[in-house]
């Protein structure tokens, strides 16, 4: 049996996924930089998060596939960056440009034909789609794990005794990038406004005037590429590989859920909880236990508070 | 009209009954929960002749190995779709209980030399055990929020079970788990094992078939139509609902278990989301609400991943696609669609012929 002689909380250190924290011997000592990686981690879920979040405020679809277009959003920059060398931007506009286009087809030849469907049909249907994006991309890309060359700077800088990767920074400034630009997409203007009315109240956007199946095709194509900008930015301190995007798009579905369903604060919050509880976890149990703590919240919110810790627009009663 | 058309007895209608009758051996009733009573029917004689008979004429290894895969697939897929197409709840996890099962039935007959007869039924027990535990509070979520907490639970299953070497044997699994033997008859060969699953199956094919017939079987139907409806009328939802999940937990942990003690391997890398996908597609493509589609579904989609893994690295796009568009086209079901679809055509070719001579 090739059990490990020593069940460290490193154990997994540098493997794909987890980031590459130093092997300090003191356990308090590392909560710092835990809570570091905990809140890059945070970032991440939230920026999925607010992928699925994009599409419940448009309709009551939750997409299995969401995290696929996160794993997209990396492969196809390192395959534009490294095969037709691109420059970095360009690569990873292109690659955007490419997921959003998934996005659309997705909705176009999978969610619009089953828009009459029940449930069942299609969260097996999205399923199916996440298998067959995830399978296609092992096909075109190749299975071995790939990495982006980090945006600014080389090594992480250190504050104190903790070390931080600009990358990290530079995924926490997406993450309020992407809020914002949604708060103002649906806050703002009148195409969010209808996006929100088309989930709210399906027979009440009809009649006025709203195109609901346009909408939710705007909200696949703008959450493919908040997908892919999720990709991108974690790429570089995340090895991204075919299978990775399902664990991740869960756990940004848990987020939304943590924080509240259907609100972009709530998936922010829930995003940065996760992510915290998750890495401080590791200090204290071993870290192979580390998948089930996210499925573990899960279970825990939906049995205490199914509406979120911040509410959620869409579950308003007790029995839902 | 149409009913002056079908009040008048004509020649031709003895081929269509013909043809009908025909299909109706083939193709599972999609409305049998309206028939009041179940009773046996010529269809099922025809059913346990061809289960019977089939492995004899075909005498392939191949094909008695991947019925013995089919037939695993079956019970699974007749436990979900208790759960799923009488209760109308979903749940994603099923797989988890498939595993527990399993590795009941590996830790028992391995580590602690009981008889795999006896560990057939621990395994059935210590699934429904847990289905409990887990159906308690999760039960009361519905929908997309009920598919992710099962799925949770699929996947802390799959973690408990990969880091807890010493009980599981962690990623690499158990091996050399002893075949399935009754007092001293071991099931060693693919046709014996045919021979196991399918009579499992046929016996929980008929449990299930008294069990819907039943008080019980009927709030399910209830439940699935109307959750509050189903309470006004005095049904305990809650409890309808924990009892249907514990029974289709049972099925699994008794698949499980002879999945176990026929591949005499269990590996946590076969009850994984994909499994609980695959089952809940078994469902879905059967239809829902009836008994043998889901068992149709499982031997049509075992042939079909069978057939698939020729392509090898192509396989699973392959796959993917094929749901989708199975999906799309068939959405109630691969054989009510065809059923309905033949019916309508049967009696628009008797209608237009009737036109054509009216008009004549």
């Amino acid at each position: 049996m090739f059990v490990p002689a020593r069940r460290s909380a490193f154990r997994h250190a540098g493997e794909v996924g987890e980031p590459i924290i130093k092997d300090y011997m003191d356990t308090w000592n590392i909560i710092p930089q835990l809570l570091i990686s905990g809140i890059t981690f945070g970032a991440i879920y939230a920026l999925v998060g607010l992928g699925f979040v994009t599409i419940a405020r448009a309709s009551q679809i939750i997409n299995f596939a969401q995290g696929e277009f996160v794993m997209l959003g990396g492969m196809v920059t390192f395959f534009l960056l490294k095969t037709i060398p691109l420059p970095y931007p360009l690569a990873a506009l292109s690659a955007i440009l490419i997921v959003v286009l998934i996005g659309f087809l997705l909705h176009l030849l999978v969610i619009y034909p089953l828009r009459k469907a029940t449930l069942p049909i299609l969260l097996m249907a999205t399923l199916g789609a996440s298998l067959f994006l995830s399978s296609s991309s092992a096909l075109l890309f190749g299975t071995l794990p790939k990495a982006l060359p980090p945006f600014s700077g080389s090594g992480p800088f250190e504050i104190g005794k903790v070390s931080v990767s600009p990358q990290s920074l530079w995924v926490l400034v997406a993450t309020l990038l992407v809020l914002l630009s949604l708060y103002l997409l649906s806050h703002r203007t009148l195409l969010g406004k209808a996006m929100e009315a088309s989930s709210t109240d399906a027979l009440g956007a009809d009649l006025s005037g709203i195109s609901r199946h346009l909408m939710i095709f705007l909200a696949f194509g703008v959450s493919a590429g908040i997908g892919s900008i999720a990709g991108i930015f974690i790429t570089p301190i995340f090895y991204v590989s075919y299978h990775s995007g399902t664990l991740i798009g869960l756990k940004g579905f848990i987020a939304a859920v943590l924080g509240g369903w259907g609100k972009h604060g709530g998936a922010i919050l829930g995003g940065f909880v996760l992510g915290v509880t998750e890495s401080l976890s590791v200090a204290f149990i071993p870290s192979g236990y580390k998948d089930a703590i996210a499925f573990i919240i899960l279970l825990l919110i939906l049995y205490l508070r199914p509406k979120g810790i911040l509410g959620s627009p869409f579950i308003d009663s007790r029995r839902w | 009209m149409v009913d002056q058309v079908h009040k008048e007895f004509r020649k031709r209608d003895l081929l269509y009954s013909g043809a009908l009758w025909l299909l109706s051996l083939i193709i599972p009733d999609p409305q049998l929960h309206y028939r009041r009573e179940y009773q046996l029917r010529r269809r099922d004689l025809f059913y346990l002749l061809t289960i019977l008979l089939l492995p004899l004429i075909w005498n392939d290894a191949h094909f008695h190995h991947l019925m013995v895969l089919a037939g695993i697939h079956g019970i699974l897929a007749l436990g979900l779709t208790l759960f799923l197409g009488y209760a109308g709840q979903i749940s994603l996890g099923h797989a988890a209980f498939f595993g527990i099962g399993s590795y009941t039935t590996a830790i028992l007959t391995t580590r602690y030399d009981i008889s795999s007869f006896l560990a057939f039924w621990a395994s059935g027990l210590t699934a429904s055990f847990f289905a409990y535990l887990i159906g308690r509070p999760i039960l009361k979520l519905k929908g997309y929020f009920l598919a992710l907490a099962t799925l949770g639970f699929g996947e802390i299953f799959l973690v408990l079970v990969r880091e807890s070497p010493h009980l599981t044997g962690g990623v690499i699994g158990i091996f050399d788990i002893p075949f399935f033997s009754i007092a001293g008859f071991i099931f060693d060969t693919y046709l014996r094992q045919y021979y196991l699953i399918w009579g499992v199956l046929i016996g929980l094919v008929l449990f299930s078939k008294n069990l819907i017939r039943s008080k019980m079987g009927r709030a399910f139907l209830a439940v699935a139509a109307s959750e509050d409806g189903a309470s006004a009328v005095g049904i305990d939802v809650n409890g309808i609902k924990l009892g249907v999940f514990v029974m289709g937990a049972a099925f699994a942990g008794l698949a499980g278990s002879l999945f176990a003690s026929v591949m005499s391997t269990a590996n946590p890398d076969i009850f994984s989301l994909n499994l609980s996908v695959l089952i809940v597609m078994m469902v879905i493509l059967g239809g829902m609400g009836n008994l043998y589609g889901p068992i149709a579904g499982a031997v049509f989609l075992t042939w079909l991943i069978d057939g698939l893994s020729r392509y090898q690295e192509y396989s699973l796009p392959i796959y993917g696609v094929i749901l989708i568009l199975l999906l799309i086209f068939f959405p109630d079901g691969i054989g009510t669609r065809l059923r309905v679809r033949l019916i309508y055509l049967i009696s628009y070719w008797g209608r237009k012929r009737r036109r054509e001579k009216v008009e004549l």
